[in-house]
């Protein structure tokens, strides 16, 4: 009852930022409170994840390694999560909010008869539980809300915290988990995943995204040198992903991802607010399109009324010679 | 085989929005179906098209929300069930879930279909809620469905990639709009929903035994998102704004 336990989230043997980010701030409460704060790895092989954690400020990190967590499937990840929080008694189990603990958030909760807050911006404890805010409607109006009891499980956005380093001397235990093939109810028969050496979206400090303005390869194209040139993540709006210009996983808005980069340039993108949801707390705003009242440039810091395909090339030489410089 | 598909009358995201004594009031009465449900509905009768069976939506709200259920009904399912509350409840997801699985409990079927998220609020919570409390296997984000023999195989869309996933029946599952485009209902079908089936059933009939405890989390209050301050926009000549912007962005912001 006296913990608060991050799960930590790895892709490709890395930890994804956007779980420190919770960890940070799990330490910061923990210590507010006079709580402790504590890590949970499950993987393949959570050894090196746990060594790096160290540096994050953790005081125990409990580890579940099973060869099934190879990749994301929820019936064994359910089960590791339900084994590990009955043993460790937190009063708050915090996620990254991605598409692997959107999964499981509310079966987890269904499963320990507990409050669940999806997607939060902002949290902290009360006496009795959790408060917090979320964006609703789109990210049109931000959500005050409460959970009663122990533990609460949520999600953060990425982004709503900074990563803060702290040398600590955590233990590192691991939990007994047994699970067998027969146990599934699920089974993984393929992942079909886009070219692996992509900067990760939600991690990336300058994104750009393409929207249906970028109408063929020649745009791609642009899109392409522009990133390279600001070693950016490259992102989409809808219209492009469901056409499949963009690979799906590409997609930011409310059905996609949530990006807060350093800075966002949109290209060819008006600026609905389902695709606005996922990139507003960009800190800075650069739009390229061509209609001036495209309602883009409403949150725009730089508007640049223009065809992309005119303004891209000397955009991208200028930002060029700034890099040699 | 049969399909139920979970449906929600939600508040257009689109309409004019106003915090007025700490409620949101929405100036126009807009209210429509859920898009992630929609795409839910689409889905089911795609798959029951080409291989036979039936599908019922189930939706939980005020008796104003029945046109929505009308609307999926128009779309093409083919019954519906009305869980009709007052309205005024402050239930969240779990309660929600909970009323859902008292309903299901003694039901058959292939699969329980709900949208992924709801576009109003985002939680995303109640489908596998439900799930877990009728210890169905399922399957969330799927951007693509096929039914082969007597499961399906759901495309999920997973963080990096897509996972192609194997769920035996009964389960349950959540889509993406990304799934499908949902049809317009045609006159048609508009006439033909009136005289197709609702159940109606009244929350208190149910005993869902739905207590306070099963509300687990509240709205405290609404705030306007605090809106960015105003840029400036750059029109010209390509060559020209494109250059000094380029230059602003190492300059003034530093973030080149
Ligand atoms: C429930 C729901 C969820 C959704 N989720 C998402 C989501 O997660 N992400 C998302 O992106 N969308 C989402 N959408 C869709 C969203 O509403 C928009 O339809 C979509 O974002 C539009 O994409 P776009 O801006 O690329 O295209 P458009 O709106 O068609 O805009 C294209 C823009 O490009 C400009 N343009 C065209 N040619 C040029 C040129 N040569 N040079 C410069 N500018 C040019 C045009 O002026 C226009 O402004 C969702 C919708 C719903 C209902």
């Amino acid at each position: 009852m006296s913990t608060l336990l991050t799960y930590i989230s790895i892709n490709d043997g890395k930890i994804k930022r956007s779980s420190l980010e919770v960890l940070s701030r799990c330490n910061e409460l923990a210590e507010k409170h006079g709580l402790k704060s504590a890590a949970l790895i499950i993987d393949q092989d959570p050894a090196p994840a746990a060594e790096t954690l160290k540096t994050y400020g953790p005081s125990v990190i409990y580890t579940i390694k099973n060869p099934i967590f190879k990749n994301h499937l929820n019936t064994p990840l359910l089960k590791a999560l339900s084994t590990a929080v009955k043993q460790i008694d937190p009063r708050v189990v915090a996620f990254a909010s991605t598409e692997g603990s959107k999964d499981i958030l509310g079966a987890l909760a269904a499963n320990l008869s507990a409050a669940a807050l999806a997607d939060m911006s902002e949290f902290d404890l009360t006496d009795d539980g959790v408060k917090g805010k979320r964006p609703i409607m789109a990210s049109k109006i931000i959500s005050a809300v409460e959970a009663k009891g122990t533990p609460v499980v949520l999600t953060v956005r990425s982004g709503s915290y900074d990563v803060v380093e702290k040398q600590t001397d955590s233990s590192v235990e691991s939990i007994d988990f047994a699970f067998s093939e027969d146990e599934l109810k699920v089974t993984l028969k393929e992942i079909i995943s886009a070219s692996s050496d992509r900067i990760d979206l939600s991690e990336a400090e300058v994104v750009i995204a393409a929207g249906r303005g970028v109408k063929d390869e020649e745009g791609r194209k642009l899109i392409s040198e522009l990133a390279s040139v600001l070693n950016a993540g490259i992102g989409a709006s809808r219209a492009l992903t469901e056409g499949g210009a963009y690979d799906p996983s590409l997609q930011i808005g409310q059905t996609g991802k949530v990006v807060s980069p350093q800075l966002y340039i949109g290209v060819g993108i008006s600026g609905a607010i389902q695709h606005v949801a996922g990139m507003a707390n960009s800190k800075v705003i650069v739009a390229i399109n061509k209609d001036p009242d495209a309602p883009i440039f409403d949150i725009a810091d730089y508007g640049l009324v223009g065809d992309l395909y005119k303004v891209l090339p000397p955009f991208i030489e200028e930002l060029k010679k700034i890099k040699q410089n | 085989m049969k399909f139920y598909v979970c449906i929600k009358q939600v508040p257009d995201v689109n309409a004019p929005l106003q915090i007025k004594d700490g409620q949101l009031v929405q100036d126009a009465d807009r209210n429509i179906l859920n898009a992630y449900d929609a795409s839910s509905i689409e889905e089911a009768l795609v798959i029951t098209e080409a291989h036979g069976g039936e599908v019922e939506a189930v939706l939980i709200g005020p008796e104003k929300a029945k046109e929505t259920l009308r609307k999926a009904l128009a779309m093409g399912a083919d019954s519906g069930t009305h869980i009709v509350t007052s309205g005024d409840e402050n239930y969240d997801s779990f309660a929600y879930a909970k009323i859902l699985a008292t309903f299901f409990k003694d039901k058959e079927y292939g699969y329980i279909l709900c949208g992924k998220q709801s576009q109003d609020t985002d939680s995303g919570l109640t489908g596998s809620m439900l799930a877990e409390m009728l210890n169905l296997p399922y399957s969330t984000n799927a951007v693509g469905l096929e039914l082969q023999g007597d499961h399906i195989v759901v495309k999920r869309q997973g963080d990096t990639g897509q996972e192609m996933i194997e769920l035996a029946s009964p389960g349950l599952v959540t889509c993406s709009n990304d799934m499908n485009d949902p049809r317009i209902p045609s006159l048609k079908g508009i006439m033909q929903s009136k005289r197709k089936p609702v159940d109606t059933i009244a929350l208190s009939d149910l005993n869902a035994g739905i207590s306070e405890a099963d509300t687990k989390t509240n709205i405290l209050s609404f705030e306007e998102k605090p809106e960015r301050e105003p840029g400036k926009k750059y029109e010209g000549e390509p060559e020209e704004i494109a250059r000094q912007v380029a230059q602003l962005l190492d300059t003034e912001e530093n973030v080149i």
